[in-house]
C-alpha cells in the first residue's frame, strides 16, 4: 500500500515539474480552459443565485392572487369580489391591494406604489418593525425606501407631490423611511395609504389592483385556487407554488439554453487540447524516450500525463470557479445578467445572494475536466508507446 | 427535458464513455482475432501496447461511471424542483418508466467496469498475459451494456416533463398497509435489524476467518463463495435497511422514509459517505468470488492470493466504516434521545 501511494507521490512530483518546465504552454492552454469554465460556473451560479433570491421573496408572498383581466391584459378590480373570496372554507383572510409603478420623469427612475391596509395582512402588525418612523395613517402620507428617499432630493423637508395621471400634482407626505437592511426589497418602495394609492393612479374608489388571499393550510392552496377560478371567472389566479415553480423552469431553461451556445466554445476548447497533446515536440519525444530508457513503463508514462492533466484541468477549474464566483458576486453576473432576467430597460435593483452547492461544482467539473481528460488520453497513450530507440537516435 | 444543464452534462459524460469504451472495443476486437503470444511480429507488438490503451481507456470509464452515477441521483434530486409532485430524487425517477432502471444499469455498471479492471490488473501480474481472451470478449460485451445505459439514460431525461405529476418519497416508500402496493416492510423493523446487523457481524467473521484462520484451509472454497454471495446479499439487504428504517432516523422524522434526501447538504452528506462505503464495501467483498474463478489457472495462483487478502482487508475495512455511519443515527437515538 505504502508503496502504491510513494509511486503516485513521485509521479505527481514529476508531473508539476514537468508542467513547469512548459510553463508557457500550459499557462497558455489553462488560461483559455479557466476562461471558458468561468463562462459555464457563470451561468450556473448565476441560476442557482436567480432561484434561490425569488425563492426567499416568494417565502412571505400571498399563497394566492387574484387579478381580473381584460384583453388578455391586467385591469383594476371591484372590492364586490372580496365577500365572495371571504366566503370560501380555509381562506384565512382577503387582502385588497393596490401597487403600480411611478415614472419620474426628473430623475428617470421609476418608483413601485403599493398600498395594503396593516391590519387585513396576517404579521401586518409587525409592519412598523421595518420602518423608522410611523406608518402612513393620514391622507397623502407615505413611507419612502431609501432609494427613492435619496432619488427626490427631499434635503430635510417632508413634503413632495408626484404627479397624477392628468398631470395635475398629487401632495404627499413622508412619514417614515423603510430601515436600510430592507433595502433588497424596499429601495425604490412609496408605501402609502389605499386612497392616496388609488388618488395618485386614478383608480376608482370601489376597485384595486389585486386581491391578496392567504390560505391557512398550504395544502389546500391548489383546490382554493381552483374555486376561485370557478367562482370569478375572467380572473387570473396565481398561486405561490405555481409562480416559484414557474421562475425555476425558466431560469433553469434559459442557462440550459445558454449552456448549449457554450458548448461550442467548450469542443473548440476540447479540440485544441487534442490538437496540442497530440503534437509532440521532439523535445518531448526525447524525454519518453530518456524515461523509457530508464526503466519506465508505458503504463507509468500513462500515469504521468493522466496526472499531468488533472492538475491542468484542475487548476483551470479552480482558476475558472473563482472567476466566474467574482463575476457573478462582485460584478452582479454583469455579462449575462439580460439573459437571465430579460431584456428590459428599467429593473428593480437586485442584489444576488452568493449560493455555491457541491453539486454546482461537480456539475461544472463534469462539464470541463471530464471532456479535456478524455481528449487528452489517446494522445496520450501515442506519445507513451513511442519506441525509445526511434526517439533518441 | 434536455434543455437543462444537468441534462446536458450527464449526456455528454455518457457520450464521452461511449466513445471511450468504443475505442477500447475496437482494440478488443484486434485483439481477438490477431493476438498471437509467441509471435514476435509488429502486429502483436503493436497490440500489446494497444491493450495499455484499451485498460486505461476502460479505467476512465469506470471513473466516469461513478461520476455518472453520482451526476444522475444528483440531477433527478434537482429536476424533482421543477417536476410537480416530485419532492426529491424519487419523485423524478418515477416520473418516468426509465427513471429507475436507469439508476439500476448505472449501479451494475460499477461492478461490471471494476470487475474488468480487476480481470485486467491479474493478467498483467502475469509474464503470458494469460487472461487477454477472456479480458477482451468481457470488454466487447461491455460496449452494449453501456450503450444501454446511455440510451435509458436519454429516454429517461426525454420523457421528463415539468408537468407530469409524481408522487414523493412519502408515498413510494410508505409503511406497506393493506392498500399501498410496495415491498417495504415485509417483516417487522426490530426482526429486520436483528438481520443486518447478525449479517454484519457474519461477514465480518468470514473475512476475519479468510484472513487469518490457516486452519480452515480445507474450507476455503465454500468460505470464499459464502463471503462474495454474502456480500451480494448484504448490498440488498442494506439498502433496503437504510430506506426502510435507518433514514428514517437520519431525518429524525418517522414517517420520512427515502434512500436518497440523506445524500443531501441538510444532512451532511452521509449518504454519500453511506453509499460509497457500502458500494466499494460490496465491490470488493464479491470480487474475491469473481478472482477465485480466474484463479484455478496455476500461474494466476500467487497473484490471485494476494489479492485476496488486499481485497478482504479493504472490504472488511469499508465495513466497519460503513457500520458506524449507517449506526451512528440510530444509536444517537437510542442513548441520547430524539431531537
Amino acid at each position: 500500500m505504502n508503496f502504491l501511494l510513494e509511486k503516485q507521490l513521485n509521479l505527481l512530483d514529476y508531473a508539476l515539474a514537468s508542467l513547469w518546465r512548459r510553463k508557457l504552454k500550459n499557462l497558455g492552454i489553462m488560461s483559455v480552459f479557466a476562461g471558458v469554465i468561468c463562462l459555464v460556473a457563470s451561468f450556473q451560479f448565476l441560476t442557482a443565485s436567480l432561484t434561490a433570491t425569488a425563492q426567499d421573496l416568494l417565502a412571505e408572498a400571498p399563497e394566492i392572487v387574484v387579478q381580473q383581466m381584460s384583453a388578455g391584459r391586467q385591469e383594476a378590480l371591484p372590492l364586490s369580489y372580496l365577500s365572495s373570496l371571504e366566503e370560501l372554507n380555509g381562506v384565512r383572510t382577503v387582502a385588497p391591494r393596490i401597487w403600480g409603478y411611478y415614472f419620474s420623469e426628473i430623475s428617470g427612475a421609476n418608483y413601485t406604489v403599493l398600498a395594503v391596509d396593516p391590519s387585513v395582512m396576517p404579521k401586518g402588525d409587525r409592519l412598523f418593525q421595518a420602518v423608522e418612523g410611523q406608518l402612513p395613517s393620514g391622507p397623502g402620507e407615505a413611507v419612502l425606501g431609501s432609494g427613492v428617499a435619496a432619488d427626490l432630493k427631499l434635503a430635510g423637508r417632508r413634503s413632495f407631490s408626484l404627479f397624477r395621471p392628468d398631470l395635475t400634482l398629487k401632495p404627499m407626505q413622508m412619514v417614515g423611511v423603510f430601515k436600510p437592511d430592507t433595502d433588497l426589497l424596499t429601495a425604490d418602495l412609496i408605501y402609502t395609504t389605499p386612497d392616496a394609492a388609488r388618488d395618485l393612479f386614478a383608480i376608482p374608489a370601489d376597485h384595486c389592483t389585486d386581491l391578496c388571499v392567504y390560505v391557512a393550510n398550504p395544502r389546500e392552496i391548489g383546490t382554493i385556487a381552483k374555486k376561485i377560478s370557478v367562482i370569478l371567472p375572467g380572473t387570473r389566479v396565481l398561486t405561490r407554488p405555481q409562480i416559484s415553480q414557474t421562475y425555476r423552469v425558466v431560469f433553469g431553461w434559459r442557462s440550459g439554453f445558454a449552456s448549449i451556445c457554450l458548448l461550442s466554445a467548450l469542443a473548440a476548447f476540447v479540440i485544441l487540447a487534442w490538437d496540442k497533446a497530440s503534437g509532440l515536440s521532439a523535445e518531448e519525444k526525447r524525454e519518453i524516450a530518456i524515461l523509457k530508457v530508464l526503466g519506465w513503463q508505458t503504463g507509468d508514462i500513462l500515469l504521468l500525463r493522466c496526472w499531468e492533466s488533472l492538475i491542468a484541468a484542475g487548476l483551470a477549474w479552480l482558476l475558472g470557479c473563482t472567476a466566474a464566483y467574482l463575476h457573478v458576486f462582485w460584478l452582479g453576473g454583469a455579462l449575462f445578467k439580460p439573459v437571465m432576467l430579460g431584456w428590459s430597460v428599467i429593473h428593480p435593483q437586485l442584489r444576488l445572494l452568493p449560493v455555491v452547492s457541491t453539486a454546482d461544482l461537480l456539475l461544472i467539473f463534469t462539464m470541463s475536466v471530464v471532456p479535456y481528460l478524455a481528449a487528452t488520453v489517446i494522445p496520450a497513450w501515442r506519445a507513451a508507446i513511442t519506441p525509445p530507440d526511434a526517439a533518441i537516435r | 427535458m434536455f434543455l437543462s444543464i444537468w441534462s446536458l452534462a450527464l449526456t455528454f459524460c455518457g457520450a464521452i464513455a461511449l466513445f471511450l469504451v468504443a475505442v477500447a472495443a475496437r482494440t478488443g476486437w484486434r485483439v481477438l482475432r490477431h493476438w498471437d503470444p509467441a509471435s514476435d511480429d509488429s502486429l502483436q507488438i503493436s497490440l500489446e501496447s494497444e491493450t495499455w490503451l484499451a485498460s486505461t481507456l476502460v479505467e476512465y470509464g469506470l471513473a466516469l461511471q461513478i461520476l455518472s452515477l453520482l451526476l444522475f441521483i444528483l440531477a433527478a434530486d434537482q429536476f424533482s424542483q421543477v417536476i410537480a409532485g416530485a419532492m426529491c430524487a424519487t419523485g423524478s425517477l418515477m416520473a418516468d418508466p426509465y427513471g429507475m432502471p436507469t439508476l439500476y444499469v448505472k449501479l451494475a455498471g460499477v461492478f461490471l467496469y471494476g470487475f474488468w479492471l480487476l480481470l485486467h490488473q491479474l493478467d498483467i501480474r502475469v509474464e503470458t498475459y494469460p487472461l487477454v481472451r477472456i479480458k477482451f470478449i468481457y470488454l466487447l460485451v461491455l460496449l452494449p451494456f453501456l450503450l444501454a445505459d446511455v440510451t435509458l439514460q436519454t429516454l429517461f431525461i426525454a420523457g421528463l416533463k415539468p408537468d407530469i405529476i409524481t408522487s414523493c418519497c412519502s408515498v413510494v416508500f410508505a409503511e406497506a398497509g393493506p392498500d399501498s402496493g410496495n415491498l417495504m416492510g415485509i417483516l417487522p423493523n426490530e426482526l429486520m435489524l436483528a438481520v443486518y446487523y447478525l449479517a454484519i457481524l457474519g461477514l465480518a467473521m468470514v473475512g476475519i476467518l479468510l484472513l487469518y484462520g490457516g486452519w480452515v484451509e480445507r474450507f476455503r472454497t465454500l468460505l470464499i463463495s459464502v463471503y462474495t454471495l454474502g456480500w451480494f446479499g448484504f448490498f440488498f439487504l442494506a439498502l433496503t435497511v437504510i430506506t426502510a428504517i435507518i433514514s428514517c432516523y437520519i431525518y429524525a422524522m418517522p414517517n420520512h422514509r427515502c434512500p436518497f434526501c440523506i445524500i443531501k447538504p441538510e444532512y451532511h452528506y452521509i449518504g454519500l459517505g453511506i453509499y460509497a462505503t457500502l458500494i466499494g464495501g460490496a465491490f470488493f467483498g464479491s470480487s474475491i468470488g469473481v478472482a477465485a474463478l480466474i484463479g484455478r489457472r496455476p500461474d494466476l495462483t500467487r497473484p490471485v492470493a494476494r489479492y485476496r487478502r488486499v481485497a478482504i482487508k479493504i472490504s472488511l475495512s469499508l465495513l466497519a466504516v460503513f457500520t458506524i455511519l449507517s449506526s451512528y443515527h440510530y444509536l444517537r437515538y437510542l442513548f441520547v434521545g430524539g431531537e
